[in-house]
């Protein structure tokens, strides 16, 4: 096996809190090595080029791994899951194929136990992760307009929100007939030119990448900037495990390069940014004397609170067309008028409503998120003309709550192409997410038929939905109850951090990217001050 | 798993996928643009191959059951009828075929075009998007935070 020069800090992970973290860890003067089990994504690989685009998406181009299927993908056993995991292998992560949706934590989301009587609080609040939010948003470049009052004011947002166009302010009318609060989205996709990337065409379908940049995958945003930085990227490279130095701390991982031979890559301090999959997974293969049950694991919380957000998906059917195939397509309205705690209606915690664009031709037929496949035979034609582009799917968020029994483990048979145990996911919706979830479903039946859609339909649980993965290594400042500390730090190996979305202790009802990444850069920031 | 010829049933399953979606107007039929692409995929995978073959061999022994055998002989509704029973009988089979008859269908250059957009890739040219100012947020903006205070 051979042995790379020792670097300062090893990174595991170049999706989107590795890219933050390996940036402002390498632009602080910090030797930073980053290993990424999948490679760069050629812009022109994108299936927007061909005409074939759209049959992509349930292809080569799924956001399941275990559709998917690339060499750089893993296995996972989500059978025992009423959701499947979703996640991208690449330099950029999941920001590959995310839809860029970029709503910020409440503050109240930080401090749940305090305020409902429910899971934990962070050890960290709002006001501390608010400077790196704002840094994060520079350096993503955040379409939105300021002045929500779902949020503390923010500072400005660097170019106009993306625009509503006729599906938006259908929608928006059916929220001010009902008199609740919507906003144009915060997303991190450019309407004008911004810090050298171009500005949207609108194309639609960010779920299968953006070929020009527009979308802020951490590929076009942060990874340029790290390695101009001096950072070194590290593709096709595949962690088996991290290894333990004889005073107990990381000193490295093991890793397979693309022709499959061993490598040891050692490090003074390593950084966990594998998603909250990932790095649980990682952290249960890494077992030694010390730590017969998996790295960093004396709790017994490594992989357990997992979190995703239930997806509820509710759709509209409108008699005018809608122009819903343009723009991007997760990003149009959002509506956090259930977000906060009422108790009245059944259920703890809250959740939002995020309004996406319409479904492109053969979602439509096939029924989109709701699932409804448009009838065959003699009736299809009228059928599917009643459907296409006059439909508004609302997305109900909802937080979800720790449980321990939610959980990421090893699956005892299932392994990856180099023979590397593979993840084992078991997730049950709980009674309080279903009653959000159903709560949500009728709220959201009356925003659409307040904007004028004659006909409703709804996927209770969408299966297809685990596009956040959290908790599974949350942060706390009490040994037995957390993995992490306050700064990042694994309690039981102090030179060990971890920054993804496992570090989350609870995950509120909006989307993660942007308060996982503020969080890392927090983390990384942390490591700089103690460095110095 | 043992390769079944499904292009030799072509003829089959084009009828099958002209009564799945039948030409309308100026829509085409599936079975004049969508089974290429049906034929393709199962080119890819020996196991999609061998479901789509059971359909249709699910399909001629519908049609066996109740008539003279010959699914193509068959008027459009008794083949509706037919395609409704095997749907019932054989659901996940019947998903399948449903799927990627619409998938090439519906990314079929012509429909797409009937359906009022361009066909082709996205890009370089992307969309218009009507970027008329928002609508007015003043309401919203009144009533003031509606975050908790912590």
């Amino acid at each position: 096996m051979a042995t790379d020069d020792r670097t300062d800090v090893l990174v595991i992970g170049a999706g989107a809190a590795g890219a933050a973290v390996a940036w402002r860890l390498a632009r602080a003067g910090i030797g930073v090595v980053c290993l990424e089990q999948g490679d760069w994504v050629d812009p022109r690989a994108y299936p927007h080029w061909g005409a074939d685009w759209e049959l992509h998406r349930h292809t080569d181009w799924s956001a399941e791994p275990n559709v998917r299927r690339l060499p750089q993908d893993y296995p996972i056993n989500d059978t025992g899951s009423s959701i499947a995991p979703l996640m991208y292998n690449a330099v950029g992560g999941s920001t590959i194929h995310w839809s860029a949706h970029f709503p910020r934590f409440r503050p109240s989301d930080f401090r749940v136990r305090t305020l409902d009587g429910v899971a934990d609080d962070w050890p960290i609040d709002y006001a501390t992760l608010e400077p790196f939010f704002d840094l994060n948003d520079r350096m993503m470049g955040v379409a939105g307009i300021t002045g929500d009052p779902a949020y503390p004011p923010k500072s400005p947002r660097q170019t106009p929100p993306i625009p509503l166009d006729t599906l938006g302010v259908t929608i928006a009318r059916g929220f001010e007939r009902l008199g609740w609060h919507w906003w144009p989205s915060d997303s991190a996709i450019l309407t004008r030119d911004y810090d050298g990337r171009r500005a949207c065409n609108n194309c639609g379908p960010c779920d299968l990448g953006c070929p020009i940049g527009a979308k802020a995958s951490t590929d076009v945003t942060y990874w340029p900037k790290a390695l101009a930085a001096g950072a070194r990227l590290l593709t096709r490279a595949r962690v088996r495990e991290i290894t333990l130095g004889p005073d107990g701390l990381a000193d490295g991982a093991v890793y397979y390069d693309r022709a499959g031979n061993l490598h040891a890559q050692k490090a003074r301090a390593l950084v966990l940014a594998a998603n909250g999959v990932g790095t649980p997974r990682l952290l249960l293969n890494s077992r030694s004397a010390r730590f017969p049950d998996g790295l960093a694991n004396r709790s017994g919380l490594v992989g357990r609170h997992l979190m995703f957000h239930p997806y509820a998906m509710v759709r509209g059917v409108f008699d005018r067309p809608l122009g819903g195939h343009r723009g991007p397509i997760g990003c149009s309205i959002i509506s956090q008028e259930f977000y906060e705690t009422d108790l009245a209606r059944g259920f703890v915690r809250g959740y939002s409503f995020q309004v996406a664009r319409g479904l492109s031709p053969i979602a439509s037929a096939n029924g989109g998120s709701v699932g409804d496949r448009v009838p065959w035979g003699r009736e299809h034609r009228r059928a599917y003309d009643d459907r296409f582009d006059r439909t508004i799917t609302v997305a109900i968020i909802g937080e979800d709550l720790p449980e321990a029994g939610n959980r990421v483990d090893l699956d005892p048979t299932l392994a990856d192409g180099q023979g590397i145990p593979a993840p084992r996911v078991s997730y049950t919706l709980s009674e309080n997410s279903r009653r959000m979830l159903d709560h949500g479903i009728a709220r959201a039946r009356e925003a659409l038929e307040a904007a004028g859609a004659h006909e409703v339909a709804f996927n209770p649980l969408l299966r297809a939905g685990g596009w956040h993965l959290m908790g599974t290594a949350r942060m706390g400042r009490d040994p037995a109850t957390s993995v992490i500390d306050a700064e990042g730090r694994c309690h039981d190996v102090p030179n060990l951090y971890i920054v993804d979305g496992s570090t989350m202790v609870t995950c509120a009802g909006v989307n993660p990217t942007s308060t996982i990444q503020a969080v890392a850069l927090y983390i990384a920031e942390g490591m700089i001050r103690r460095r110095a | 798993m043992k390769r079944v010829a499904l292009a030799a049933q072509r003829d089959l399953l084009a009828l099958v996928l002209d009564t799945l979606v039948p030409a309308s107007g100026e829509f085409p039929s599936a079975g004049a643009v969508a089974l290429d692409h049906v034929l393709a995929v199962a080119a890819t995978s020996l196991e999609l191959e061998s479901r789509l073959a059971r359909t249709l061999q699910a399909v001629e022994e519908a049609a066996r059951v109740d008539g003279t055998g010959d699914f193509a002989r068959r008027g459009v509704d008794d083949r509706e009828s037919i395609l409704r029973r095997v749907e019932q009988s054989h659901p996940e089979l019947f998903e399948v075929l449903v799927r990627h008859t619409y998938d090439g269908y519906y990314g079929h250059p012509t429909v797409i075009a009937r359906l009022g957009l361009e066909p082709g890739p996205l890009h370089p040219r992307g969309h218009q998007v009507e970027t008329a100012a928002l609508p007015d947020l003043a309401r919203v903006s009144a009533r003031g935070p509606i975050y908790r205070q912590t």
